[in-house]
C-alpha cells in the first residue's frame, strides 16, 4: 500500500487530476449549480491569463541555475499599459498594436534575459529589480488611472465564447498550449532545457549554449506576458497598471504544484496545465464565497509551500533508495 | 586593541563616497535638506531599515534572501499594538514583539535549511501567509492612539542628536564584532565565501541558516516596536516597502551576489540603509514623480549589481560561476 501511494504520489498528472476532482467536488458543496458543464466551461476564462505566464515561469524554472521570473505580472502590467496607450492614444489597430505589445513584451524579458545569463546576477534579484522598474514606470505611465475606450469589438476575444468554450481558451490559451507541449516536448530546444537543467555542466560540456537558451527562455516568458496583457485588456476593457500585481506569486505557485522542480531539469507541462486548472477552481470558489483577495494570496502561498516540500522530499527520498542501491551494488561486487 | 577598530572594504569606502556624494548635490539643489527637522527625520525613516538590514546583510551573506521580514515586521507590530491598547506591562510587550519575529523567523529558517527549500520561494510563499495574517488581525481596522512607555526612543534627542541614531550605531557596532571577531561570525563568512569547503571543515551551514533568519526575525520584531513608537499607529499597508527598501540597502553597500560576494560588509550595509533613506528623501524635495520611486530603486540594484560583477570579470579575469547555479 505505502508502495502504491508513493507510486502515485510520483505520476505528478494523476495526483494533480484527482486534487482537481476534489477541488470541483468541494467547491460544489458550497457554491449551488456550480458543476454544470456550461459553468465549468466558463470558469476556465479565468484561467486563460495564468497558463500563459505558467508557461514562461516554466520553461525559465526547468532550464535551472536558480532560474525564476519574478516579473511576469509586472511585465504584463506594463505591456497592458502600453497596449492601452497604442489603441486608445495613438489610435492604432488593434492587429498591428497587439503584435507591437507582444514585441514590446519580448523585449522586457530580453533584459532579463541579458541581465541573467550574461551579466551572470542571480534571477532572483535582477528579475525582481526589473518587476520593480516595469510595475513603476506602467504607474506612471497611467498616473494610477485605468485606461479605458477600446474598440467595442475588442472585447470579442476576453467576453465573447464559440460553442461555449471562452475565446481566449480556444484561440488563444489552446494553441499555445499545443505550441509549447510540441516546444518543449518534441524539439531540440526542449531537450537542451532539460539537459541545462538537469546538469549545466555535463550540458555545457555536449556544447549545448547555455546562455543562449536560459536568455532565449525569458525571451518568450516576456512574449506570453505581453500576450496575457492584451487578453486582460480585452476581458477587462481596460488597461490597468496593477492588472498584473499577484501574478508572480500564481505562476510559481502553479509551476510548482504542477511538478516542476524549483531546481530545474524535471516535471512535466502537462502537469503545469492540469494545475493551472486546479487554482483557477479555487480562486473562483473564494471570489465566489466573496472572502477577500488577499486570502487567494495566503492559500497560493500555502499552496506553494506545500508542494515544493513534497517534491523536495520526493528528491531526499530517491536520493536515499538510489544511495541504498549503490551501497548493495558495492556490497554485491565484493 | 588596534584589531578593534574596523576597517571598510574598498567597495564599502565607495558607497560611503557615494551617500557623501548624493547627500552634497541634494544640499547644492536645496538646502532645506541639512535643516535640523529635514535630517531628524530621515534618520527616523531610516531606524527600522537599518535594523532589518543588519539581519539582511547576514542572510544575503549566506547566500539566501528573505522577502517576508515586511511581513513579520507588521504581524509583530499589530500583536503589540493591541497588548499595548490593552494595558500590558512594557517588558511583556517587548519581549512579545521579538519573540513573535523569532518564531517567524525560525519558520523560515526551518524550511529554507531543514527541507531545502531555496530561499526566495519559502520567503515569497510565507511573505503572503503572513500578509494575510495581517488582514485578518486587523480586520480592516487601524489600531490608532498608541502611546507605548518605549515611545522615548524615536523622539528623545541627545545633545540635538536623536536618541535612536546611536541606539543603530550601538547596534552595528555589536554585530560588526560579532560578525568580525567571534567563531561565531567566522563561521558566518566561511559559508558565505564558499559553503562546500566549509561544510567540509566541519561548519554546519544549515544551523547558521536557521540562526541568521531567527536574527532577521528578532530585528524584523524589534523594528515594529520601532515603527508603533514612530507612528502612534498600525495599519494594513505596515512593510509593504521595506523588503525592496532593505535588499536595496544591502546590495547597494557592497554586498556581492551569485558567486561573487562572500564577505561580510555591515558598514557598507549601514551607508547603503541611509543612501536609499535620503534618497526617499530626495525623491519629494527634488521633485521626482513618487510613482518612479521604485524604478530608481530597481534601477539602483541592477547597476549597482553590474557594476560589481564588471569589476569583478575585470580583476579575476573570469566569469562567475553562472549566476545562482546549484
Amino acid at each position: 500500500m505505502k508502495e502504491r501511494i508513493k507510486t502515485l504520489l510520483a505520476n505528478r498528472t494523476i495526483l494533480l487530476l484527482l486534487l482537481l476532482m476534489l477541488a470541483v467536488l468541494l467547491i460544489s458543496q458550497f457554491v449551488p449549480g456550480f458543476v454544470s458543464v456550461e459553468n465549468l466551461l466558463g470558469v476556465t476564462q479565468f484561467g486563460a491569463m495564468l497558463l500563459l505566464l505558467a508557461f514562461g515561469q516554466t520553461i525559465v524554472v526547468i532550464a535551472g541555475g536558480g532560474g525564476v521570473d519574478l516579473s511576469v505580472g509586472a511585465v504584463m502590467s506594463l505591456s497592458g499599459v502600453l497596449f492601452g496607450m497604442l489603441c486608445t492614444k495613438a489610435g492604432m489597430g488593434i492587429w498591428l498594436a497587439a503584435g507591437i505589445t507582444i514585441a514590446l513584451g519580448l523585449l522586457m524579458g530580453l533584459v532579463n534575459g541579458l541581465v541573467t545569463s550574461y551579466l551572470h546576477i542571480s534571477p532572483l534579484i535582477a528579475t525582481l529589480s526589473t518587476s520593480y522598474i516595469y510595475s513603476s514606470l506602467a504607474l506612471y505611465l497611467t498616473n494610477g488611472v485605468p485606461l479605458s475606450g477600446f474598440a467595442e469589438r475588442f472585447a470579442w476575444i476576453g467576453q465573447d465564447a464559440t460553442l461555449m468554450i471562452p475565446n481566449q481558451v480556444l484561440f488563444v490559451a489552446l494553441p499555445i498550449s499545443l505550441l509549447m507541449l510540441y516546444l518543449v516536448n518534441h524539439t531540440k530546444y526542449g531537450r537542451y532545457l532539460y539537459a541545462i537543467g538537469a546538469n549545466a555542466t555535463a550540458a555545457n560540456f555536449a556544447g549545448v549554449p547555455i546562455r543562449k537558451i536560459r536568455c532565449t527562455n525569458y525571451m518568450i516568458s516576456g512574449a506570453l506576458s505581453g500576450l496575457a496583457s492584451i487578453v486582460m485588456c480585452s476581458w477587462l476593457m481596460t488597461a490597468r497598471a496593477d492588472a498584473g500585481s499577484g501574478y508572480d506569486l500564481s505562476s510559481l505557485a502553479v509551476t510548482v504544484l504542477g511538478g516542476i522542480s524549483i531546481n530545474g531539469g524535471s516535471g512535466k507541462l502537462s502537469g503545469v496545465i492540469v494545475s493551472v486548472l486546479i487554482i483557477t477552481i479555487i480562486s473562483t470558489g473564494i471570489q465566489y464565497a466573496n472572502l477577500n483577495g488577499i486570502w487567494q494570496q495566503a492559500v497560493l502561498g500555502l499552496i506553494l509551500l506545500v508542494s515544493v516540500t513534497i517534491n523536495q522530499l520526493l528528491i531526499m527520498n530517491s536520493q536515499k533508495t538510489s544511495r541504498a542501491l549503490k551501497k548493495q551494488m558495492v556490497a554485491i561486487q565484493k | 586593541m588596534k584589531k578593534y577598530i574596523p576597517r571598510p572594504r574598498a567597495r564599502e569606502y565607495i558607497t560611503i563616497l557615494l551617500l557623501v556624494l548624493e547627500v552634497t548635490v541634494m544640499g547644492l539643489v536645496n538646502k532645506g535638506i541639512f535643516s535640523s527637522i529635514n535630517m531628524t527625520q530621515v534618520i527616523q525613516n531610516a531606524a527600522e531599515m537599518s535594523l532589518i538590514c543588519i539581519g539582511m546583510n547576514m542572510v544575503m551573506l549566506l547566500g539566501g534572501i528573505d522577502l517576508s521580514i515586511g511581513g513579520i515586521m507588521g504581524v509583530s507590530a499589530i500583536v503589540a499594538g493591541y497588548m499595548i491598547q490593552a494595558g500590558v506591562n512594557t517588558g511583556l510587550v517587548i519581549a512579545t514583539a521579538v519573540m513573535i519575529g523569532v518564531a517567524f523567523g525560525a519558520l523560515n529558517g526551518f524550511l529554507i535549511a531543514k527541507l531545502k527549500i531555496p530561499d526566495m520561494v519559502a520567503t515569497l510563499a510565507t511573505m503572503n501567509i503572513f500578509r494575510a495574517a495581517i488582514f485578518f488581525l486587523l480586520g480592516g481596522k487601524w489600531i490608532t492612539g498608541l502611546k507605548p512607555d518605549f515611545g522615548f526612543i524615536t523622539r528623545a534627542k541627545v545633545l540635538g542628536v536623536p536618541l535612536i541614531l546611536f541606539l543603530i550605531l550601538a547596534l552595528y557596532v555589536l554585530f560588526y564584532w560579532l560578525t568580525n571577531h567571534t567563531a561565531f561570525g567566522r563561521r558566518i563568512n566561511a559559508v558565505g565565501s564558499n559553503e562546500k569547503s566549509a561544510a567540509l571543515c566541519g561548519i554546519r551551514p544549515d544551523q547558521l541558516k536557521l540562526s541568521a533568519y531567527m536574527i532577521i526575525g528578532a530585528l524584523a520584531g524589534m523594528a515594529a516596536l520601532l515603527y508603533i513608537s514612530r507612528m502612534g499607529s498600525v495599519e494594513m499597508q505596515i512593510g509593504a516597502n521595506i523588503n525592496t527598501e532593505c535588499i536595496a540597502a544591502v546590495i547597494v553597500g557592497g554586498m556581492g551576489v551569485g558567486g561573487i560576494g562572500g564577505k561580510s560588509t555591515l558598514l557598507g550595509t549601514l551607508a547603503g540603509v541611509f543612501f536609499i533613506s535620503f534618497m526617499r528623501n530626495g525623491i519629494v524635495i527634488l521633485g521626482i514623480p513618487s510613482l518612479l520611486e521604485y524604478f530608481v530603486i530597481g534601477a539602483l540594484i541592477l547597476t549597482s549589481l553590474v557594476v560589481d560583477i564588471a569589476v569583478y570579470m575585470v580583476r579575476n579575469h573570469a566569469r562567475p560561476e553562472l549566476g545562482g547555479q546549484r
